[in-house]
C-alpha cells in the first residue's frame, strides 16, 4: 500500500492542495499565474509542481520562459475519484473560495497587456 | 486548508491505511488484533492508532487493559467518503486481501484457545501478559 501512502502525501500539503484546487478551476495555468495567485515565490510554485508532476497529478507544455501545467488523472481512475472528492471537500471552503476569485482577478487582470500581472508573467 | 491538509497526511502512512483498512473489515478491533494480524509492536501499534483516534477517523472503548477501536466517521462526511473511495482503492490490490485473510486467520486462532497457544511467541507473550 505504499503507492495509496504516496498519494495521500502528495495531498498532505496546503500548497499542493491549492495548487490542485487551482488548476480544477482552469484548463492550464501558467507557473506565473500559480506564482501570482497564491503569492507564493517561483521556487516554490515549481518545487510543488514538479512534485505533482511526478506523481502523476499534472502534465506540463513548455511556452517560452515558462512552463504550464493541467490535470492530467485519466477519467475514472482513483485520482480522478480522488480529485473529485477533494473538490467536494474544498467546495463548501470560504478560503478555497476566496482563492478561486483571486485566481479570476489574477487573469482578467492578466488579459490587460499594461497589466502589473500580463508584467509579471512576461519577464522570466 | 490547513485541516484538509492534516486530514490527507493522516491517512499518508502505510501502517494507518493497512489499520484502517483492518477496521473497515474486522468492525471493532482490539490492539492486539491490529498487532496480531500486521506484525508490528505495541507501540507502533498504538501510537498509529492514538494519531487516528485524534484526528477523529476512530473511537476507542477500554475493556480491563485492552483498548478496542472502531471507525467512528458520521455518515456523509468528507472522512466517510474518503474511507469508501479507500477501500475501492484497496480492494484490488493483493497486498490488502493478503491482509485481510490474515486478519480472518488472526481472529479464529483467537477463538480457540489450544491453538491459540501455537500462535507466535511474540503475540502469544503479549497477550498473557494483558489478558
Amino acid at each position: 500500500m505504499k503507492n495509496e501512502a504516496q498519494l495521500f502525501k502528495s495531498l498532505a500539503d496546503e500548497t499542493r492542495l491549492r495548487i490542485l484546487w487551482l488548476l480544477m478551476a482552469k484548463e492550464e495555468l501558467c507557473v506565473c499565474d500559480i506564482m501570482g495567485v497564491l503569492s507564493i515565490t517561483q521556487s516554490k510554485a515549481s518545487r510543488h509542481l514538479r512534485y505533482l508532476y511526478h506523481l502523476g497529478w499534472v502534465n506540463d507544455r513548455r511556452e517560452g520562459v515558462w512552463m504550464n501545467y493541467r490535470l492530467s488523472v485519466a477519467p475514472g481512475s482513483p485520482e480522478d475519484k480522488q480529485l473529485k472528492l477533494l473538490a467536494d471537500i474544498l467546495g463548501s471552503r470560504p478560503e478555497a473560495q476566496a482563492i478561486r476569485d483571486r485566481l479570476d482577478q489574477w487573469l482578467s487582470a492578466k488579459s490587460q497587456p499594461t497589466s502589473e500581472s500580463a508584467a509579471a508573467c512576461r519577464c522570466s | 486548508m490547513r485541516a484538509e491538509a492534516r486530514f490527507f497526511k493522516s491517512l499518508a502512512d502505510e501502517t494507518r491505511l493497512k489499520i484502517l483498512w483492518l477496521l473497515l473489515e474486522g468492525g471493532e478491533l482490539c490492539v492486539c488484533d491490529v498487532i496480531g494480524a500486521l506484525g508490528i509492536t505495541q507501540s507502533k501499534a498504538s501510537r498509529h492508532l492514538r494519531y487516528l483516534y485524534h484526528l477523529g477517523w476512530v473511537t476507542d472503548r477500554r475493556e480491563g487493559l485492552l483498548m478496542n477501536y472502531r471507525l467512528c466517521v458520521p455518515p456523509g462526511s468528507p472522512g466517510e467518503k474518503q474511507l469508501k473511495l479507500l477501500a475501492e482503492m484497496l480492494d484490488s490490490l493483493p497486498e490488502a486481501q493478503a491482509l485481510r485473510a490474515q486478519l480472518h486467520d488472526w481472529l479464529g486462532k483467537k477463538r480457540q484457545p489450544q491453538v491459540r497457544a501455537t500462535a507466535g511467541d511474540k503475540e502469544e507473550s503479549w497477550i498473557k501478559t494483558f489478558s
